[in-house]
């Protein structure tokens, strides 16, 4: 099991960052949330798989550590929060540069 | 000594609740900007004035002040530490803030009447204040991302054309270095089970290294360096100087980046106390790195803002070098440092501003504002004064700043570092000198003529008295930054102040 989420972290991580690197905005910022889940898994495979009994029943057995799950929760509130603020800022980029991609967005020189 | 009454503990919240509140409040006012605009600046003096009183209460009671909240008591809650460090830098923050919204409530940008501008404002004092005061490392995280949030949006809204894609760079780039932090936030409680920051440096001092330590210390050390525009990772700070609203800026570029410097005390002197002579030596090279290549960069940009933006980089790099330094005088100086370089940069960006208000075009471009001086007499004195500030010349603090340093380094024997900052710290008179000509004293030949009725000047007047007064009268703040390093020279005593006992 931990293998496998290994594995998804980086595999998600690797096309994360690769797509954060595109020339169209859109791809970038689908990469930047694909980046964000992989953080997201790697908290969860903290602690969470630690056992299957949840935190708050008196049944016996391993317990799965609540506390990344709410670590992942607030992360996921606030990349969602930004998310929705960097597609607005994208849509007015797009209006007035009227391109979608990178390399012509580049108005800030010396 | 362990301040434990309810009230006193009070006393650590009220510089995050004071401006939370009153951000919420100035939302009632959508679309009375003028109402905004004094109540943000209420609500910012009021928490100015507890975090002064915080100040006294810690420097008087000789511990720190606690904020359970919840009534969670440490490793289990989240806390709100007023520790002599937290508070110097909470009580510099919310100075230089308060005279930001000061600045933004004279300046005539459009900006300022955007019904979001000082409601966003008070969010990242808010932020800025949370992250210093807080005891945890993933509420470190979230008022992390409040203050790039706040900070973004509010230059994403700037007058320039350009402002949405600075602020779509920048919260791209400190996107970065959140995530760095949560991968940090992991690493490190998958290796010691804990987040609460007294509790982690107990159990790593005492356990034998976890699996994920170094590639936490790694991960923290980068998300640092992104917060605090430190040489590999500045990408993002001289363009977005360039195109953000004057108030933002001369608030980024003088507080928000002391997050990383504060993180890096943090990280050495409490948390990663055995690794420290590693993470320092790396600290100082790219403090080195950072004065020698900020100060070449900013003689060769063309454009005011922009050439503040990489001086950042060198006076962030001087603190660095104190920091890499180690020893207990070294480590004051470089508080005395970034105290007094709030100050002055934040000063000297609000001038930028005005020129670039009272300018033809509102541009901070040298080839817009040369010339533009000859009318403004008093932004000439108070940018004279600020590069005096910046450059390290009596009377002012910065001269206090760079003999402190100069002088920790003769005495821990850096000799070789000592000599590549002191020819390194000409160049930053070679800038503003320049600027200040091109602005002063060079005549165009159209005539100077300054555009009636920008910018008010009240706030950088007061920022610049400030200089002077701390650099005549420096004793307060250097006796201050001295308790300061020897509170931090034993992390034994914070982890007391917490409840907990060290070696647990």
């Amino acid at each position: 099991m931990e293998f496998i989420t290994a594995l998804t972290i980086g595999t998600l991580f690797g096309i994360g960052l690769f797509q954060i690197l595109s020339r169209s905005i859109i791809r970038s910022l689908i990469g930047l949330i694909i980046l964000a889940n992989a953080v997201n898994l790697f908290l969860l495979s903290t602690g969470a798989y630690n056992g299957l009994v949840p935190a708050y029943t008196t049944a016996g057995g391993a317990r799965s550590d609540a506390l990344p799950q709410s670590l992942i929760l607030t992360a996921i509130v606030i990349s969602m929060g930004g998310t929705a603020f960097v597609l607005s800022m994208l849509y007015i980029i797009s209006a007035r540069y009227g391109t979608s991609d990178t390399e012509e967005i580049n108005g800030l020189k010396n | 000594m362990i301040n434990l009454s309810i009230p006193g503990s009070h006393l650590a919240l009220l510089p995050v609740i004071i401006p939370l509140t009153g951000a919420m409040v100035a939302l009632l006012f959508y679309g009375r900007t003028k109402v905004q605009g004094f109540w943000a600046l209420g609500t910012m003096l009021t928490s100015l004035a507890a975090s002064l009183v915080l100040l006294w209460t810690v420097q008087n009671g000789d511990g720190a002040v606690v904020f359970r909240s919840g009534g969670w008591t440490a490793p289990f809650g989240i806390v709100l530490v007023g520790d002599p460090l937290s508070t110097l830098f909470v009580v510099m923050s919310q100075l230089v803030i308060a005279m930001g919204i000061l600045y933004a409530n004279g300046s005539k940008d459009s900006v300022v009447s955007y019904p979001f501008f000082y409601p966003l404002f008070l969010t990242l004092a808010v932020g800025l204040t949370g992250a210093f005061l807080t005891g945890d490392l993933f509420n470190l995280f979230v008022f992390t991302e409040l203050l790039v949030i706040s900070g973004a949006a509010l230059t994403a809204s700037s007058d320039d054309r350009y402002g949405t894609e600075a602020a779509y760079k920048y919260f791209y780039i400190s996107l970065m270095a959140a995530t760095f932090l949560l991968l940090a936030v992991g690493s490190l409680y998958v290796s010691y089970g804990t987040l609460n920051l007294a509790d982690l440096a107990n159990r790593i001092a005492s356990q034998s290294p976890g699996l994920l330590l170094l590639p936490g210390i790694a991960f923290m050390l980068a998300s640092f360096m992104l917060k605090s525009a430190i040489v590999p990772f500045h990408f993002w700070q001289p363009d977005f100087h360039a195109a953000a609203p004057t108030a933002v800026s001369a608030m980024l570029s003088s507080v928000v980046v002391k997050l990383g410097v504060y993180g890096f005390l943090r990280m050495t002197s409490l948390l990663f106390v055995a690794q420290a002579p590693q993470i320092r030596t790396i600290l100082l090279i790219l403090g080195i790195v950072g004065i020698v290549f900020g100060g070449l960069s900013a003689i060769g940009t063309q454009n005011v803002k922009r050439m503040l933006a990489y001086s950042t980089l060198a006076q962030i790099g001087f603190i660095l070098v104190g920091i890499g330094w180690g020893t207990p005088l070294a480590i004051a100086a470089a508080l005395v440092f970034t105290f007094n370089h709030s100050l002055v940069k934040s000063a000297m960006l609000m001038l930028a501003g005005y020129v670039a208000s009272r300018a033809p075009v509102k541009s901070a471009a040298f080839d817009v504002v040369t010339g533009v001086g000859k009318t403004l007499p008093l932004g000439g004195v108070l940018f004279f004064l600020g590069s005096l500030g910046l450059a390290g010349i009596p009377p002012t603090n910065g001269f206090i700043s760079k003999a402190l340093l100069f002088n920790s380094g003769i005495q821990s024997e850096h000799y070789l570092s000592l000599a590549l900052i002191g020819l390194a710290s000409i160049l930053t008179l070679i800038y503003t000198m320049r600027a200040f000509q091109r602005i002063w004293w060079v005549v165009p030949e159209g005539g100077g003529k300054a555009k009636p009725g920008g910018d008010l000047l009240i706030a950088p007047g007061i920022l610049i008295a400030l200089v002077l007064i701390f650099g005549i009268w420096a004793d307060p703040l250097v006796s201050f930054a001295t308790e300061v390093s020897a509170w931090l020279a034993d992390p034994s005593l914070y982890i007391q102040a917490m409840g907990l006992l060290p070696g647990g």
